[in-house]
Order: C-alpha cells, then sequence, then structure tokens
C-alpha cells in the first residue's frame, strides 16, 4: 500500500475508488425497481439533468450566483471582521465597550437573522447576502483578535529595540504574526460563508443560485435535478477550498511546518 | 592589554572612544505575590569603552534583568545607570542586544531580519543592502540572505541575530546568553567568531552566561554574582592578550578559582536546608 501511494498519480487515483463504488452501489439501488427508484435516481437520467441544465445554461447562471455571493460575503464580512478584531486587539477600549455586544449576538445562529431581517430587508438577494456578509464577519474577527492580542512579547520586545513607529509595530510584526491565526480565521469564514449562500437560497429562494434550483426541484419532484445541484456545490465548494489552502500555503511559505 | 585594533569595516572611526557604562547604586524589584522582592542589590559596575566584560552566577541572581534594564526594555529602577554620561530611560539604537533565543522574525528572510534594524536609522537608504550584506558575511552567513528563520540551524540562527545587532553599530553590545542553546561545538565556534568581530570592531560589550570558561576566554574582566537578592559578589581581572588561546594556564587557573566560588557551601546558616522535625526528635 505505502509504495502504491509512493507515486503522484496513485496518491490522486486512490481518492476516486470509493466515490466510484458508491456511484455503482447507487446506481445498483435505483435499477433494482420498486420504492427504491422514487429514492435513487438512476445515473443516466441524473446525466440527462446535468446535460439539460448545462444546455440551457441554468447551471452555470446558478453556480456563479452562488460563488459570487460568497465570495462577495467573504470579502465585505471577512475584511470587516479582520478589522474589527485587529482595531479590538490593538485598542483594548474598543474591545470593552463592544466585545460583549458582539459576543452576545454572534451566539445567534445564522439562521435565526433571517425572520428578522426578512421583515426589515424583505426576502430578496440583499438579505441574502447580508446574511452571507454576518457569517463570514464573526470567524474572521475571532481569529483577527487572538492573532493580534496574543503575539509574543519576545518578538514586541524586538520592535521596541528598533524604535519601531505604531504603523511599523502594526505593519511588520503585528499583522504578520498575526496572519496564521488571520487566514484561519478566513478559512473558516469562507465555509461559513458557503453555508450561509447555499442555506439562504434555499429558504429565501431570490435570485438564482444552487440553493434556489435545489428548492425549484423539491417542489417539482426533480430528485435529478437536486442531485446535480448537491454534486455541483459539493465540487465547486472543495475546488474554491483547495484554492484557498494553495493561498495560504504560499502567504505563510515562511512556516516551518507545512500546514 | 588592547591587540592593535584592524581599520575597523564598518564601523565608524571613533567608535572605540563611545561606550563607556556606568551603573551605580542600582536596586531592582518586582512584585511577587503582592510582596516587593529584591533582585538587584546594591550594583556599582563601570565598564570602559571598547572593553569586553562577562557576567556569570548562578540562575536567579538577576544578570538577564540587569541586561534588559540596560538596554532600556525596563525602566523602573532606582539609582544610576549612564552610557557614556547620559541616563537610560528607553530603548536606543546605542544599544544592541542578542537574546538567548535568536528572535528573529519568522516571516522575513534573514536579509530582512537585519535590515529591519537599520529602518530607523539614517543610514542612506541606497547603502543599506550593502551594510546587509558585508554584516552576513562577517558572521559568515553568506548564501542564506534569503532563508527563512526555520530554514536555520541553531547556530546559524544565533549568529543572524548577532549580525541584526551589530548592524547599527553600537556603542554597547548586550549578550544575554547568545550560546547557552547552542551545542558544544558550534559554541566553540560562535565564540571564536565572537571574539574576531570584537576585536574588530571594538565596541563595549557586555555578556551574561552560565559558561565560566566562555566568560574567561572573551572577557576582559569577569562580574561573579550571587542571587537572593543578585548582587556582585567578586570581579576578577582576566589579564590576558587577545585573540587568547583556550589552552593558557592562566584561563584554567581563574576558571577553578571561579568554580570553587560558585559553587562553595553557603556560609550562611539561614540557608542550610533544614529537614522538618528532625531537631525535636531524640
Amino acid at each position: 500500500m505505502k509504495q502504491v501511494l509512493a507515486r503522484p498519480a496513485a496518491r490522486f487515483a486512490i481518492g476516486f475508488v470509493v466515490p466510484l463504488l458508491f456511484l455503482a452501489w447507487w446506481q445498483w439501488q435505483a435499477s433494482s425497481g420498486g420504492a427504491r427508484a422514487l429514492t435513487f435516481a438512476p445515473l443516466q437520467s441524473i446525466g440527462a439533468a446535468l446535460v439539460e441544465l448545462v444546455a440551457d445554461g441554468a447551471l452555470a447562471r446558478d453556480m456563479f450566483a452562488t460563488v459570487s455571493r460568497s465570495l462577495a460575503g467573504l470579502a465585505i464580512g471577512g475584511s470587516l471582521g479582520i478589522a474589527m478584531g485587529v482595531s479590538m486587539a490593538i485598542w483594548r477600549p474598543l474591545d470593552r465597550v463592544l466585545g460583549p455586544l458582539l459576543h452576545a449576538i454572534r451566539q445567534v445562529p445564522l439562521i435565526g437573522w433571517l425572520p428578522l431581517f426578512g421583515l426589515w430587508f424583505g426576502t430578496g438577494q440583499g438579505t441574502e447576502l447580508i446574511v452571507v456578509c454576518l457569517s463570514a464577519f464573526f470567524p474572521a474577527m475571532l481569529n483577527s483578535y487572538e492573532g493580534v492580542a496574543h503575539v509574543e512579547q519576545r518578538y514586541l520586545d524586538v520592535g521596541r529595540l528598533y524604535g519601531f513607529t505604531p504603523f511599523q509595530r502594526f505593519r511588520l510584526l503585528l499583522l504578520p504574526a498575526a496572519m496564521p491565526l488571520i487566514l484561519t480565521g478566513l478559512t473558516q469564514a469562507l465555509a461559513f460563508a458557503w453555508i450561509a449562500s447555499i442555506a439562504t437560497e434555499i429558504l429565501l429562494g431570490a435570485g438564482s443560485g444552487l440553493g434556489v434550483t435545489m428548492q425549484l426541484a423539491q417542489t417539482q419532484q426533480r430528485l435529478d435535478v437536486i442531485l446535480v445541484a448537491i454534486i455541483a456545490t459539493a465540487l465547486l465548494g472543495f475546488a474554491i477550498n483547495t484554492l484557498f489552502q494553495r493561498l495560504r500555503r504560499h502567504l505563510l511559505r515562511w512556516q516551518a511546518a507545512p500546514l | 592589554m588592547f591587540v592593535d585594533p584592524r581599520p575597523p569595516s564598518v564601523a565608524s572611526a571613533d567608535h572605540a572612544a563611545r561606550g563607556a557604562l556606568t551603573i551605580a547604586d542600582l536596586d531592582k524589584s518586582f512584585t511577587i505575590g503582592g510582596e516587593p522582592r529584591r533582585v538587584l542589590d546594591n550594583i556599582n559596575l563601570s565598564v570602559k569603552a571598547g572593553e569586553f566584560v562577562s557576567i556569570v552566577g548562578a540562575s536567579g541572581c538577576g544578570k538577564s534583568t540587569l541586561l534588559r534594564l540596560i538596554v532600556g526594555l525596563d525602566a523602573d529602577y532606582s539609582g544610576e545607570i549612564r552610557l557614556d554620561g547620559n541616563r537610560i530611560a528607553s530603548t536606543s539604537l546605542d544599544r544592541g542586544i542578542v537574546f538567548q533565543d535568536h528572535r528573529l522574525f519568522p516571516w522575513m528572510t534573514l536579509a530582512q531580519n537585519i535590515e529591519l534594524a537599520l529602518l530607523n536609522t539614517d543610514t542612506p537608504k541606497e547603502r543599506r543592502a550593502q551594510i546587509v550584506a558585508d554584516h552576513i558575511a562577517l558572521v559568515n552567513l553568506k548564501g542564506f540572505e534569503q532563508a527563512y528563520p526555520h530554514q536555520l540551524s541553531g547556530g546559524m540562527a544565533q549568529r543572524a541575530a548577532i549580525a541584526r545587532a551589530l548592524v547599527t553599530e553600537p556603542k554597547l553590545l548586550l549578550l544575554d546568553e547568545p550560546l547557552g542553546a547552542l551545542d558544544a561545538l558550534t559554541r566553540v565556534h560562535v565564540q571564536n567568531e565572537l571574539q574576531r568581530i570584537w576585536m574588530a570592531q571594538r565596541s563595549t560589550v557586555l555578556m551574561v552566561t552560565h559558561d565560566v570558561e566562555e566568560a574567561l576566554y572573551l572577557g576582559d574582566r569577569v562580574v561573579i554574582m550571587a542571587p537572593d537578592p543578585g548582587r556582585i559578589r567578586r570581579i576578577v581581572d582576566v589579564d590576558l592578550a587577545h585573540p587568547r588561546d583556550r589552552g593558557a594556564p592562566l584561563l584554567h587557573r581563574l576558571k577553578d578559582e571561579i568554580l570553587a566560588e560558585l559553587t562553595a557551601a553557603p556560609a550562611d546558616p539561614a540557608n542550610l536546608v533544614r529537614l522538618p522535625g528532625r531537631e525535636d526528635r531524640r
């Protein structure tokens, strides 16, 4: 086993073994007739649905909508979260004033905001984006705060020795020292934004998006369409996460251990 | 007793004329568990410009605290610490320090770490790269300019830290057990380099160490400190020209003497260990 896995191609291929076994089992279930045919759509009808959704551009539109909603939420909520966490760590009075409120707010699960935001902002795409932003905000804030607040004293001493100005201290010391945790926060924020996008799309159904299509397909009893949307969601999420980890590794190339 | 200094390559010409340190009636207390505890008691020490002074003593005798005060990371003391007549109240580029851990920023390359020390000096920007390169060469790290600290061995990182401390041409260089974490062979190697660099630059050096041999090999004088509270017990002159031979009989004789002094049984009966209840037993 170890020798087989020494080859990169084999390492890559082995990740497909379980999914293929699963598909075979699925197809067997779908073709065994009776009640099972309602639970398991056969692969050929999933394939047909895929072709249909690709042909009329619906799938591309949905993927684009969900990805752009997630990334916009990550950009807005994540950067506000980093700014807030960093500010609270650098300037403790802000932490004392805003900290308790923010820590109370984050106890409310994402979905818990939907009724309120629905009344305030309606059930359109704006509300979807606000929830996605909010879901990205907290992990970014919490990790950035921890990262900046716990920069080691021995490095802070070095900053004092070389007469760093407050700005130099921030740019050359606090920010890079906190970067591993800030990026951990953004990784979590990305996951939360992705979940929030799909969830709000399913619940509000506004605009286009993979969640909107899933919800619509449920009312139309299109099992095949639901499955295409789920597979697209899984692969897309996986791809975004992989890209993000690459970026993270590049930014943290100064660290000894592989991440 | 100074060897005629070679024309220093990186140091300015009047370098050896500056860097005289005077410590007078220095006391320092910490508050531990709500009670003040004296860690340095009546320290008096004068270090001449260009002199290399080693400090040895048991752990807990306030050696590192003393260096933190001199470098200016802690201004809460009573008494006087003066460098060329000016009282020390905060950090300054006049004084460099090398800690036991190298404290290079892990997110910067070796060259960036060293250049960092020049950030707030008036060294012209276009000359900085050359000065950094000279100092990397000085500590024999050529070829590792772009390495990150985790890619360096302990000895290399420590030499980089020494280069960072030297690059600002401090009048006073403080070394806080800089070689404590190194293995024996690397240590001898870096000691030799320290001696070579000091002979070339002639800045005043104050080095704290656990290692009596190291203190004697490098120091013009060795200050022996005693703990509880930290105080100077004795100052030993090492009257031997640099560069020194490790086998010099004088160094061995002084080493035996100092070790005997450091490990002598405490004469104060209050320091004797008493097992509870022993005296009452008949």
